[in-house]
């Protein structure tokens, strides 16, 4: 997990923005694998969860679902203002507990979209915190 | 037939039906029509001017429930909408579900979000809402107030 975490990019209804910008950082321009991190295809082999939006009654269950079904430890990133803190949905119906009162969030990147060198910047912050470094 | 035709067929064929005839643009119509002459206007446009049913929208304005059903000829490039009012104390409404299937979602997500009850809907469950939404409550109406008494309003910061 220090060598190379793996992420699992999990969008609880974004308004796909913040998954756009999390793809980018796959891409050869900016190439977040240099820090070892790999885009897992199932929770069941992730140590990262991405969660983009705000999450809302339906998808709140499903992430939880997701991490009780991720191996321990497991670490969550917070990415863009709505799932930092909803954004402009912190009114809605649909939307009643923000993201860190549901699964504990290990590190919140803000910004709306945030900036793919946010996103990498966040993510050695993430590396640096297993560390200890930080 | 070219777009003023069209109009002046659909005025003269429901002229009971028709309460008012709203001529925006030379793109977009609005037809008001009495909420129990839908289904007979509505299939005339579908089945008879091969229109398309693009979508419906719902709008809670104080006074009424409006539902407006948007129709799109393409070959001359317009766009009709017959618009409904309906009593805000009790929307019902003929389910235009039976006569094409792209009625019947839509008409789920006007049933659950404002309140409307569709006659004639095959399965008028819920679509999108989640399941521990309580019965009678409709978000998108003007009166809606919070139930949720667990939700937290702040930014956590």
């Amino acid at each position: 997990m220090l060598k190379s975490p793996w992420v699992f990019h999990f969008s609880t209804g974004s308004c796909n923005n913040c998954d756009i910008e999390v793809l980018d950082c796959l891409t050869p321009r900016f190439d977040i694998e240099r820090f070892g991190m790999l885009l897992a295809p199932s929770i069941k082999h992730a140590d990262v969860i991405l969660v983009t939006g705000s999450c809302n009654r339906k998808s709140a269950v499903r992430l939880k679902r997701l991490y009780e079904q991720a191996p321990k430890p497991c670490l969550v990133v917070a990415i863009g203002e709505c799932s930092l803190s909803r954004g402009m949905f912190i009114y809605s119906y649909n939307c009643p507990v923000p993201l860190d009162k549901i699964v504990p969030v290990d590190a919140y990147i803000p910004g709306c979209p945030p900036k793919p060198e946010a996103i990498i910047s966040g993510a050695v912050k993430l590396i640096e915190k297993i560390k200890g470094n930080l | 037939m070219t777009r003023n035709e069209i109009i002046d067929d659909l005025k003269k064929r429901f002229k009971d039906d028709i309460t008012n005839i709203f001529d925006k643009s030379e793109k977009r119509v609005y037809v008001e029509i009495k909420p129990e002459s839908l289904e007979r206007c509505a299939t005339y446009l579908f089945k008879d001017l091969k229109a398309r049913f693009n979508i419906a929208s719902g709008v809670d304005t104080r006074l009424h429930i409006e539902i407006l059903y948007h129709f799109s000829i393409e070959y001359i490039n317009l766009l009709i909408s017959l618009r409904v009012k309906l009593k805000r104390e009790k929307p019902v409404i003929n389910s235009l579900a039976p006569v094409f299937k792209g009625a019947n979602w839509i008409e789920r997500e006007i049933h659950e979000i404002l309140g409307v009850e569709f006659r004639g809907h095959p399965d008028l469950r819920r679509l999108l809402l989640s399941e521990d939404w309580p019965e009678g409550v409709y978000p998108l109406r003007r009166d809606y107030t919070e139930w949720d008494k667990t939700a937290i309003r702040d930014r956590g910061v």
